[in-house]
């Protein structure tokens, strides 16, 4: 069910201009589908989760500003980059927020359970 | 409903068990962990029932189609809306060879061509080409269509009857459910996210009944709804109505109203920032919500802190309607000990960026909460079969699993569906 992206992880300059200090987390954190993107949470230590989340948070609101001149379907591919990462803010929330630790207490890992697609209009 | 004299501080919830006539005895273990029962369930309850494959709009245009597999029954049904509009339902089966015809599990065409010998068939069934007819003997291609499954809608809701002559029709099965559910919205109904759970190690019913109380949610979801279902009026999250409608069942279950997220949740407070309902727990609009709540069977004694009504058709399917949105969940037993189930949330397409945001945040609560489900479940069905236990007790607000059992009870013992479905 996950779905394959066209982007490069990473490319010089791959988040819009202004957001350089958020390129080191690109790669690991602007994954391609919600799916993908609960997997790498699930996956990193409370350390990594923290240190996205802190450094990600402080430019969510102006990020989503950025992004509200593009159609959501039709972004450029850096601004689609840039929405990935800030996507992953949630999924970090649950650990930060929620939880306190990178997944919820008791709850299985590995698991069978996955996003199929959406939410819309993307899919991933 | 009548209020009854419970213990402080909650005074003022519905009694649902004895009001709607069931028993309140302990229900025995054995239908949860028996190889002899899951047969009779397959033969009695999944191979006679109607069962629900979901809305129309999972086939959006004329000559759309969708594969459904009924792995209890081994049946994998081929789901066609043809270009009239009609929707049927066939075996998915080639009349040559009996090979799978369809090989996905949804998407467009007018006709299907099997990949072993290229028999041809419409998606009305008829079948339309056989490759070197003149060396068969006495063909009639007439004969020769897909073998259809009883399927008629309701609602906008698809069913398909594994009977050959379903012994009731889908109105009689879903009796006292169908007349007040009648014109219940259906908002975005056009596309879901899904959470799919291809296999887990549970009896279909263990994790059925996991949706179906909300006993547990303090509990087993302290940091992802704990808060949203519970508060010190209502600290055991007691539901606010249930009704036993036939076969089938409803409860609104409580919202703490003064939810809000706290101060720390910076992420949960930004996602939920500009959202016009108000409810920190859906993706839906306030318009499409407001349809819901007018409609006199959700939530019916309308009161204003309620979560969700939850509508249980029996046997297998959820429809959730909630102040936050709507979505359904179906279980799907794979055997005895293990099922597979799949969840629709039915979220609007979003305009801009700051919905589609707060649907990121909705969908990774959800994913959190039925991972939560999904452990739990396993390790009860593991005790269960330990055999330390014979019988299970449950408690009023856990009447929706009383009904549940109680129906399948009596679909397996009684000979014919019309007597199961006898007051
Ligand atoms: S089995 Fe289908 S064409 Fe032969
Ligand atoms: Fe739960």
């Amino acid at each position: 069910m996950q779905m394959q992206t066209s982007l490069p992880a990473s490319l010089p300059n791959s988040l819009p201009a202004g957001f350089e200090a958020l390129e080191p987390f690109v790669e690991y954190w602007a994954g391609a589908t919600n799916d993908i993107r609960w997997d790498r949470r699930a996956r990193a230590s409370m350390a990594e989760i923290r240190s996205f989340y802190e450094a990600a948070v402080p430019r969510a609101d102006e990020g989503l500003a950025y992004l509200e001149q593009f159609p959501l379907d039709a972004m450029p591919d850096d601004a689609t980059r840039l929405l990935r990462l800030l996507l992953s803010l949630p999924h970090a929330a649950m650990a930060v927020e929620f939880h306190g630790q990178p997944r919820a207490a008791a709850s299985p890992f590995p698991h069978g359970m996955h996003i199929g697609r959406g939410p819309w209009p993307q899919g991933w | 409903m009548s209020v009854v004299d419970l213990p402080k501080p909650n005074t003022e919830f519905p009694k649902l068990t004895v009001p709607n006539g069931l028993g309140t005895g302990p229900i025995p273990i054995a239908p949860y962990i028996s190889q002899a029962w899951y047969e009779q369930e397959r033969d009695r309850v999944f191979g006679r029932a109607w069962l629900c494959m979901g809305r129309v709009e999972q086939l959006p245009e004329a000559d759309s189609f969708i594969v459904k597999e009924i792995e209890i029954c081994g049946v994998i049904a081929l789901i066609t809306r043809d270009a009239k509009d009609q929707i049927r339902a066939f075996h998915n089966v080639c009349s040559h060879r009996a090979n799978l015809v369809v090989h996905e599990t949804s998407g467009k065409g007018s006709r299907f061509v099997c990949k072993y010998h290229n028999w041809a068939y419409r998606n009305t069934g008829d079948c339309i080409g056989v490759p070197d007819r003149a060396n068969f003997f006495d063909l009639d291609m007439k004969k020769c269509g897909l073998t259809p499954i009883a399927c008629e809608t309701w609602e906008g809701w698809i069913f398909i009857n594994l009977q050959k002559q379903p012994e009731v029709t889908l109105t009689e099965f879903l009796g006292n459910f169908g007349e007040v559910f009648r014109d219940a919205p259906a908002p975005a109904a056009t596309q879901a996210f899904t959470v799919d759970v291809t296999s887990m190690r549970a009896n279909w019913k263990v994790t059925i009944d996991a949706f179906c109380e909300s006993y547990h949610v303090p509990v087993l979801h302290p940091s992802t709804l704990g808060d949203t279902f519970a508060n010190d009026s209502n600290r055991y999250a007691r539901p606010l109505s249930g009704n036993v409608r036939g076969a089938h069942r409803t409860m609104t279950t409580f919202g703490n109203p003064n939810y809000v997220p706290p101060e720390s949740s910076l992420i949960e407070r930004l996602a939920y920032s500009n959202i016009d309902t108000g409810n920190t727990l859906g993706a839906n609009d306030a318009a499409d919500m407001q349809a819901l709540q007018n409609h006199p069977a959700i939530n019916p004694n309308k009161v204003p802190n309620w979560a969700t009504e939850i509508c249980w058709l029996f046997p297998n399917f959820l429809i959730f309607y909630s102040p936050g949105g709507f979505f359904t969940l179906e279980f799907w037993p794979l055997s005895v000990n293990t099922t597979r189930w799949v969840a629709r949330m039915h979220t609007p397409v979003a305009a801009d960026v700051r919905q589609r945001f707060q649907q990121e945040h909705y969908s990774c609560r959800m994913a959190e909460i039925f991972l939560e489900d999904v452990g739990n479940l396993e390790r009860q069905q593991k005790a269960m079969e330990s055999g330390g236990k014979t019988e299970i007790i449950l408690q009023d607000g856990e009447f929706l699993l009383r009904h549940s059992i109680e129906t399948i009870q009596k679909w397996v013992a009684s000979a014919t569906v019309r007597e199961a479905l006898a007051e």
